[in-house]
């Protein structure tokens, strides 16, 4: 069974992109043009605090996926089968 | 390789246009609130903010903060803001960002890369940009944030944007970077990102800069004045224990294709003292 990336706790997420420049730097690349994760930070009236979001390209399973899950200091990310 | 010439995008308030120039006589002040203490000196007449960036932003950890140079009354500040504007700027392939002059009506500046267009007061700067490249800076009415959130200290930013009528900035940047020596450069980066528990910060569960874990409590509120090697970089003061070491600094340096020397880094507070003599 194929293994893929998820994130399954976002509401942990600080919006600090280490997974996004992981996921980059797999692709010998450093910059966010084609990414395969993308963070949005949104803020809702009345909050504090900013929230963010996270995209993942289904191409995200092609690289090492296991190093994007470890780098997240916030355990946003699983890895499940398919 | 391009990235060592610094590159600066000067827009002027008052007549809505913009100009891309490069400065290879700036690589001696390495980044930061050095090139930005310099292009506050080029620019002195219209006024200037400038918004810098240093050599290690975007590529390696704890390296998350913009300098910001602006004057008050006549007083030089150096400001620092955390969030994901300093990788944004970096990924705009440009070192600086500088505001000149006034303009003549509240304005909105949606920069992309080198391309900067002039939007109207009530444009909406949630449309403006590309989502997950960009950077918002908008004012919320007492200050001037980054991703509604990192702010800088003491309202020194929001009187000057005040002034120049800039009500909102967004910064999108799409330029892919290549390190020299990529397999050197990742290798570092990963030693570096291990040092997470040299930083003067416990981690916590707040908003994080860009390329940093930490999501510290510190961070909300920027930095005013300090060690201007940290500085020049842009590094967080927090990290100052990592980017005080002056091997470490030269290893990010090299694997990113700079060629600068010991002496180099040793003039630099020597470099940024006298322009500040010039400028005051």
């Amino acid at each position: 069974m194929a293994k893929v990336l998820k994130a399954t706790a976002i509401e942990k997420c600080n919006g600090c992109e280490l997974c996004v420049l992981e996921a980059q730097r797999q692709l010998e690349k450093v910059g966010l043009d084609a990414a395969l994760i993308r963070v949005f930070t949104s803020k809702e009236d009345g909050r504090e605090y900013p929230t963010f979001c996270i995209d993942i390209d289904p191409r995200i399973n092609s690289i090492d996926i296991e190093r994007i899950k470890s780098i997240c200091p916030k355990f946003v990310f699983k890895i499940e089968e398919e | 390789m391009e990235q060592l010439i610094k590159k600066a995008l000067i827009i002027d308030l008052a007549k809505k246009t913009f100009e891309v120039k490069s400065f290879s006589d700036l690589n001696k002040f390495v980044g930061g609130i050095g090139i930005g203490l310099k292009l506050f000196e080029i620019y002195k007449d219209s006024k200037p903010i400038v918004f810098s960036v240093g050599p290690l932003n975007g590529f390696f950890p704890f390296a998350s903060k913009t300098s910001v140079v602006v004057s008050d009354d006549g007083v030089i500040e150096d400001l620092y803001v955390g969030g994901n504007l300093s990788s944004r700027i970096r990924y705009t392939g440009l070192d600086a960002i500088v505001l000149c002059n006034e303009s003549d009506e509240k304005v909105t500046l949606d920069i992309t890369n080198t391309t900067v267009v002039f939007k109207s007061a009530d444009t909406d700067l949630n449309s403006l940009g590309l989502p997950g490249k960009r950077s918002l800076l908008n004012f919320s009415g007492k200050e001037f944030l980054v991703q509604n959130y990192f702010s800088t200290p003491e309202s020194f930013l929001e009187r000057n944007m005040e002034s120049k009528k800039v009500i909102g900035i967004s910064v999108t940047g799409t330029e892919i970077l290549k390190p020299k020596n990529f397999p050197a450069y990742e290798n570092l980066y990963y030693e570096i990102l291990k040092k997470k528990n040299e930083l003067r910060v416990e981690e916590g569960v707040y908003p994080s800069c860009a390329n940093c874990p930490l999501g510290c409590g510190k961070s909300k509120v920027g930095e005013i004045g300090g060690n201007v090697l940290i500085h020049s970089l842009v590094a967080c003061h927090f990290a100052d224990k990592i980017y005080s070491d002056v091997g470490i600094v030269f290893s990010c340096l090299n694997v990113l294709g700079y060629d600068y020397t010991h002496e180099d880094l040793e003039n630099l507070p020597k470099l940024i003292e006298d322009t500040l003599k010039n400028i005051s």
